[in-house]
């Protein structure tokens, strides 16, 4: 369809019609053609929002992100972070201060590492061997091992994180960078979010709330399952050439109204308007469609195993994403998959299992592509776990309670450092000791990465600033930036 | 990356220009002080106003001689006045209050000389962007202006006055706006098309496209007609039956009559209710913080409002209720009257805004804001000015100085105590009797003997635990472990306190009980069950939500220095804006007689003396802009500098006059402030009658049909597509009044109807049926400022900042994929096949004609219906096929089915739908 619009009229069309053009755009846009006559007076409209591409405030290194978000708190002296004095001290009384977090299955006894660690990779970083294929990427992560949010529970930890604070309701990261940086492809959504199939993580869909920050800033979910993003698809019956058919027969409908209402534009626009959504459908589709990727980029991510075929078809979907130009792409593992407080002997190397070969795959595929330097991937969870056992009934049975005062999680690519490990647990990896990055350093340090300053990305709520640090003590963790 | 993925990651950096999100340090900040800093964001918020005036400054210099008064004054108030010359301590000495004061200069020397701008140091300055401070700058034109005047010898319109303080606030030039003059009473003025004037409207509106050389268009088609008025003035579409009617109706007088009808219905209080409700600001929740407390009783100050419009409550009396309405109840307010249940309920209009003083808020400027954003309610909806923006420094554009501001607040801040605050909770009062007292104490001693059972087992089951537990612990501690526990916790030795947390399964505690005896827990549970069961005996106690005021505690109102509460200075009265002295009205501290101030009575019966110059104009103005699209001030919020001048100020003026009752010639007297009355004349006028069609000539002379020479065509409000579609598919359930119909985030995170029903980590459980209310108006869906239902939230529904007094209309393709792709819609487009085939059973072509009926009020041509038929032909014979080719019998979808939904779909998608003539 076109608009021949005449210079009045398209006044009016650019200001009710556009999808997501700022009031602001719009009226630079007319002020350049000098159709903006009348009152010396200010805009007093309120302000519009937009995912328009917004201009950094200092050069950025990173221009998307991916977070693997290991929902449950992976054991990062089971995989990232080697204790030799765990293993020595193994079933011995554990001589320091511990905080349970359940006092029925607390046990006092050191539980050792089962697990083997060696180093891998040009830096020698040590891993467990639960996980062979990140032992492929070491040269190209920097591992954090003291991480810390101090709550040491899974929702609270989590808002964290994914917050800023260990209190619900807030706008989450993913809506943050929204907000600042807007995104690269109009036909997409900005901030994608992709489910597992087993389940939605603790705190579900808040996870990916733009809390009181426009709705417009909320995470798109990309189900697990057909159809994967919701009101871009047309119910099964209608897929396809049935919604074609119908569109075009609504298209009929509205020219024959609009012939009917010559010069109204808002219906020529709603018109345009459909097809816009139509396009989105499709685009938003065709970023979703693995069938694309070759056998051999499948294989990498493990699509061709059971164990890793749904999240590594998630992760391929996120390098999907990124590529067409979506800003922040979180991935989640299902309802606790990491919380090991029995079992952990099995179910542990199950959860590396799944992650594992999809997870250093990604930044495998990302870096081959060219992607890497601009990408940050991010994996970890909102917890770690205790070096002593829960569940003292068995060596099948036992496991470890939570520990949000020193973990691990890794970071890759978007002007991160390569085959670098900041910080330290104690020796029992209870607390972290050194180096410590708190849930505020490490969101201080994103936005920095992204060009955008944690103090200055603010959001002016109820008449007061907000901002995802919120004054919190925050510092940009410079040693491991590349 | 691969090659036919060109552009997306290429283009970063070449960015278009966002909006400003960076806290840019635009103003001197205090430090770290938290309530200066929210100062500081209200101080940033209007400097968006200013810093966008470069962007209009489009306009010529003035023709004619340049005045100080007139042209110079106006820009330094705006720019320059609150540090030279309103603010006690004049930055450099300079004042620029008067010309001669410029001459006199400051500390650098004298502003200009006269005849020289550029020896002239106010125009170096402005020039170099040294003044004003912090990157502000003057646009060109503004400082265009003031040279000229300078090269002209910096002329005055008069002689000014020898004591600066007569012009400190507010100049003449400034008086004579024309929003602040009188009303009044206009002559109807004689056109040349008699035949097209239905009333007086008619005439005023005939004479300006007159003069343009245009002409009001023919009267729209009955069918037109019926559905624009319905829909105005119900918010629903007109069903076939009314339509029938109408057209049938051979009588000459058959669309006034329509319009008694329409009014007649609680319908029409419904939807001109909600018009209400958006300059009210109404809520269902405090919103501030992340929690978004729900207020549970407001429901009923919206249905007051429903019911107020229904029965016409005189606009006086509506005004004087809803501001006053607790001082026309006598104290106590307890036991009360339903008629003074109602007149409390009224004051709910003052209890809108966002409130985040039960929240943990810091109290100051929670409290502050409540205050603040309560006099912007008022200020916006009643006086059409934006007199919150005098809260730090005199307006910059309007005359209202900063002690106006407060005086305004005086009047309400007994009420709105901020030094005796209550909070949303302690503003509730009960509906409970002295009868419903006892019943409860009675029931309440029953619960209490069952849970007092229930303690004595749970100390046992503590006990049997701690023994299992004990005995677990090696033989050699247990004694000490056992001495350590029974140790009260704060008498513990160091060594007690580590030996149980060595064994701390051997002291178990209440909440864990779970943990060690589920069974146990499970029994202690039933007793919780059984005490509650008992407690749902107890009469439900109701409350009711109010603003009133405290005998005997009278704040004293204070002006704040900057708007900043820590800096009080000078003790201020209630009173009118200044610039409306010569209304001659004095809001009294205290009216005797009266327990409480009755400051705000006093102020809503002047308000309402039909003398006020803009209260009726506002309202009125309102009432048009709702009927017509655009307000003859298209600003409706605004009647000041800032806003629109009126298209049509004789007809604002007529109609203003006309309902107030003040007009000694008109009808007015014998119903004054008749709401109804007024919607009538709008909507039984030639004006509000006649066709929407462009004309060519219209649209050259006069392309935004702001003359209207036809009427515009509109979009539905977010209210009325959500319910239009219940009505056409039949589920609409016409239910009146009562508690919000709750809403609630679904298993994808849309805010859907329903009833929130989160499991203990936060997601949703089982879905609990509603049983009907959800299909019920959008007026009565909660406004949950933090979860505003999607489908009226894609649709335009208004933000709360804190009210709305123009709402938007947009064409965005969210839209566009809720229509094509949600639940909502679907079921609806379902449910509307459902309706058609049990109305007129299989019959292709009835279904089609009823669909035409129901959807547009009109039967299809017979090119549409051939269209329309040869679609679902066609989709019938694809989608067979297609149903054929799925083996699985349970799989197996109903081709018919499909193919109707699909047709339905579209038409409740189509412009001709969702758009009204």
């Amino acid at each position: 369809m076109s608009l021949n619009l005449t210079p009045a009229s398209r006044r009016d069309f650019l200001s009710s019609a556009t999808f997501g053009v700022s009031g602001l755009a719009i009226a630079s846009l007319l002020q350049s053609e000098g159709l903006l006559a009348a009152p010396v007076k200010p805009d007093l409209k309120k302000p519009t929002f937009d995912v328009l591409p917004k201009p950094t405030q200092t050069p950025a290194r990173a221009t998307a992100m991916i977070s693997l978000f290991m929902q449950g708190g992976p054991s990062h002296m089971d995989m990232f972070d080697p204790k030799p004095e765990l293993n020595r001290l193994d079933g011995t009384k554990f001589q320091g201060e511990i905080k349970y977090d359940n006092a029925a299955q607390a046990s006092s006894r050191v539980l050792g590492c089962p697990w083997k660690f060696a180093k891998h990779g040009q830096c020698g970083m040590e891993l467990s061997e639960l996980l062979p294929h990140t032992a492929n990427i070491v040269d190209d992560i920097t591992l954090i091992r003291s991480m810390y949010t101090g709550v040491n529970n899974h929702g609270q930890s989590i808002d964290a994180l994914n917050t800023g604070k260990a209190i619900s309701h807030r706008p989450s990261l993913g809506s943050w960078m929204a907000y600042g940086l807007g995104t690269e492809n109009q036909n997409l959504p900005a901030f994608v979010v992709l489910t597992d199939p087993d389940g939605l993580p603790v705190l579900g869909m808040q996870n990916w709330s733009n809390g009181w920050l426009p709705s417009l800033y909320q995470g798109t979910v990309v189900r697990p399952r057909e159809p994967r993003i919701l009101n871009l698809d047309p119910p099964r019956e209608l897929r396809g050439l049935p919604q074609q058919r119908y569109l075009e027969y609504l298209a009929e409908l509205n020219r024959d109204h609009l012939s009917r209402h010559p010069g109204e534009l808002d219906l020529e626009a709603r018109i345009a308007s459909y097809e816009l959504a139509a396009r989105m459908q499709s685009a938003a589709k065709e970023a979703v469609d693995i069938s694309q990727e070759t056998e051999a980029t499948q294989k990498l991510y493990g699509i061709d195993q059971p164990a890793t075929k749904d999240y590594g078809t998630r992760c391929l979907i996120a390098r999907r994403l990124v590529e067409r130009g979506v800003r922040f792409v979180q991935l989640y593992t299902r309802y606790q998959l990491w919380d090991h407080h029995g079992a952990i002997r099995t179910a542990l190397p199950a959860a590396c299992k799944k992650v594992d070969q999809p997870s250093a795959a990604l930044v495998q595929d990302l870096k081959q592509r060219g992607l890497l330097d601009s990408t940050l991937v991010h994996w970890g969870g909102e917890m770690g776990r205790l070096p002593v056992i829960q569940n003292d009934a068995g060596p099948e049975s036992v496991g470890r309670d939570h520990n949000t005062y020193g973990f691990s999680t890794w970071l890759a690519g978007g002007g991160i450092k390569g085959g670098h490990i900041h910080g330290k647990t104690d020796e029992f990896g209870h607390k972290a000791v050194e180096n410590i990055v708190t849930h505020s350093d490490y969101h201080a340090t994103l936005l920095h990465l992204f060009g955008l300053n944690h103090e200055k990305l603010v959001f002016l709520r109820n008449l007061q600033e907000a901002s995802l640090v919120d004054k919190q003590p925050a510092r940009i963790v410079t040693e491991i930036l590349a | 990356m691969s090659p036919h993925l060109p552009t997306a990651r290429g283009k970063r950096g070449q960015t278009l220009s966002g909006q400003a999100i960076f806290n840019v340090n635009r103003l001197p900040c205090k430090g770290s002080d938290p309530f200066f800093h929210g100062m500081i964001v209200r101080m940033l918020v209007c400097t968006v106003a200013w810093s966008a005036t470069a962007l209009r400054a489009a306009d010529a210099v003035p023709e004619g001689p340049v005045t100080y008064e007139r042209h110079v004054r106006p820009i330094l108030k705006t720019h320059c006045l609150q540090c030279h010359g309103e603010e006690s301590k004049r930055e450099g000495k300079l004042d620029l209050r008067l010309r001669r004061l410029m001459a006199d200069g400051g500390e650098s020397g004298p502003a200009f000389v006269a005849g020289k701008p550029q020896e002239s140091l106010l125009i170096k300055r402005l020039r170099d962007g040294e003044m004003p401070p912090n990157g502000k700058v003057l646009s060109a034109r503004e400082i265009d202006i003031i040279e000229r005047w300078i090269a002209a010898g910096a002329p005055t319109a008069k002689d000014e006055p020898a004591d600066v303080a007569a012009v400190h606030d507010i100049t003449d030039e400034e008086k004579g706006f024309w929003s602040f003059q009188p009303i009044q009473r206009p002559s109807i003025p004689a056109v040349a098309q008699t035949d097209r004037v239905r009333s007086p409207i008619d005439a005023f509106v005939l004479q300006k496209l007159q003069d343009k050389g245009l002409s009001i268009s023919a009267d729209a088609e009955r069918l037109t007609f019926i559905r624009r008025v319905t829909f105005d003035l119900h918010g629903l579409p007109p069903t076939p039956a009314d339509v029938d009617e109408f057209l049938q109706d051979p009588a000459p007088d058959a669309c006034e009559r329509l319009i008694d009808r329409l009014m007649a219905s609680p319908h029409y209080g419904e939807r001109w209710g909600r018009h209400w409700l958006d300059l009210a600001g109404y809520a269902d929740s405090d919103g501030y913080t992340e929690a978004d407390p729900v207020r549970k009783y407001s429901y009923k100050y919206r249905d007051w409002v429903v019911r107020a419009m229904n029965a016409d409550m005189p606009f006086n009396q509506f005004v004087l209720e809803q501001l006053a309405g607790d001082e026309l109840v006598p104290l106590p307010h307890a036991n009360l009257s339903v008629e003074h249940q109602d007149l409390l309920i009224a004051t709910g209009f003052l209890r809108t805004v966002a409130d985040g003083t039960g929240q943990g808020a810091d109290p100051k400027v929670a409290r502050n804001a409540v205050v603040a954003e309560t006099v912007k309610v008022v200020s916006t909806s009643l006086l059409g000015l934006t007199v919150g923006c005098a809260e730090c420094h005199n307006h910059r554009y309007d005359p209202i100085p900063q002690t106006d501001y407060y005086r305004m607040r005086a009047i309400f801040e007994p009420a709105l105590n901020w030094k005796e605050w209550r909070t949303p909770a302690q503003r509730l009062i009960t509906l409970y009797t002295d009868a419903d007292r006892a019943k409860a104490a009675e029931v309440e001693a029953e619960a209490a003997k069952i849970l007092e059972e229930r303690k004595k087992k749970l100390d046992g089951f503590i006990e049997q635990i701690f023994e299992r537990e004990l005995a677990k612990v090696p033989e050699e501690h247990r004694e000490r472990v056992k001495a350590a526990r029974t140790t009260p916790p704060k008498e513990r030795t160091a060594e007690q306190v580590a030996l149980l947390k060595e064994y701390p399964s051997a002291d178990p505690q209440p909440g864990q009980i779970d943990l060690y005896d589920h069974k146990a827990a499970q029994e202690l549970k039933k007793d919780d069950e059984r005490a509650a069961e008992v407690r749902k005996r107890k009469p439900v106690e109701d409350f009711i939500s109010v603003l009133n005021e405290i005998p005997g505690q009278i704040p004293a109102t204070v002006l704040f220095y900057r708007g900043d509460p820590d800096q009080p200075k000078q003790a201020v009265s209630p009173g009118e804006l200044s610039v409306l002295d010569w209304l001659g009205t004095a809001i009294p501290d205290k009216i005797e007689g009266l327990p409480t101030t009755g400051r705000r009575t006093a102020y809503a019966r002047h308000l309402t003396s039909g003398r006020h110059p803009l209260v009726a104009r506002v309202f009125v103005n309102h009432q048009w802009m709702n009927h017509f699209g655009r307000g003859i001030v298209p600003t409706a919020g605004d009647l000041g500098v800032l806003g629109e001048r009126p298209t049509h100020p004789e007809l604002l003026d007529w109609l203003a006059s006309e309902f107030s009752g003040t007009a000694g010639d008109s009808q007015a007297t014998v119903n004054p402030w008749s709401i109804k009355r007024l919607h009538r004349l709008m909507t039984t006028s030639t004006a509000y009658r006649q066709a929407s069609a462009h004309t060519s000539q219209g649209d050259a002379l006069d392309p935004d049909n702001r003359l209207l020479s036809r009427m515009s065509v509109r979009r539905l409000t977010a209210e009325s597509v959500r319910d239009a579609i219940l009505v056409v598919n039949g589920t609409i359930n016409h239910k009146l009044g009562g508690p919000a119909v709750p809403v609630m985030l679904d298993e994808d995170g849309q805010v859907v109807v329903g009833i929130e029903n989160l499991n203990g980590e936060n997601r949703p459980g089982p879905i609990i049926p509603l049983n009907g209310e959800e299909y019920r108006r959008s007026v009565y869906v909660q406004v949950r400022r933090s979860r505003p239902l999607a489908v009226l939230d894609t649709f335009d529904l208004p933000t709360l900042d804190p009210n709305c007094t123009v709402r938007t209309s947009s064409t965005v393709a969210p839209q566009s994929l809720l229509l094509m792709n949600s639940d909502f819609v679907l079921g609806a487009a379902r449910q509307l096949t459902e309706r058609l085939n049990s109305a007129v059973g299989a019959d292709p072509n009835e279904r089609i004609r009823l669909a035409w009926r129901l959807l547009f009020g009109r039967l299809p041509t017979d090119g549409e219906q051939q269209s329309a038929s040869q679609f679902v032909i066609d989709e019938l014979a694809r989608l067979t096929t297609a149903a054929e080719a799925i083996t699985d019998p349970k799989q197996k979808p109903d081709p018919h089915q499909w193919a109707w939904t699909a047709f339905c779909q579209a038409l409740l998608g189509s412009n001709e739908f969702l758009y009204v003539d």
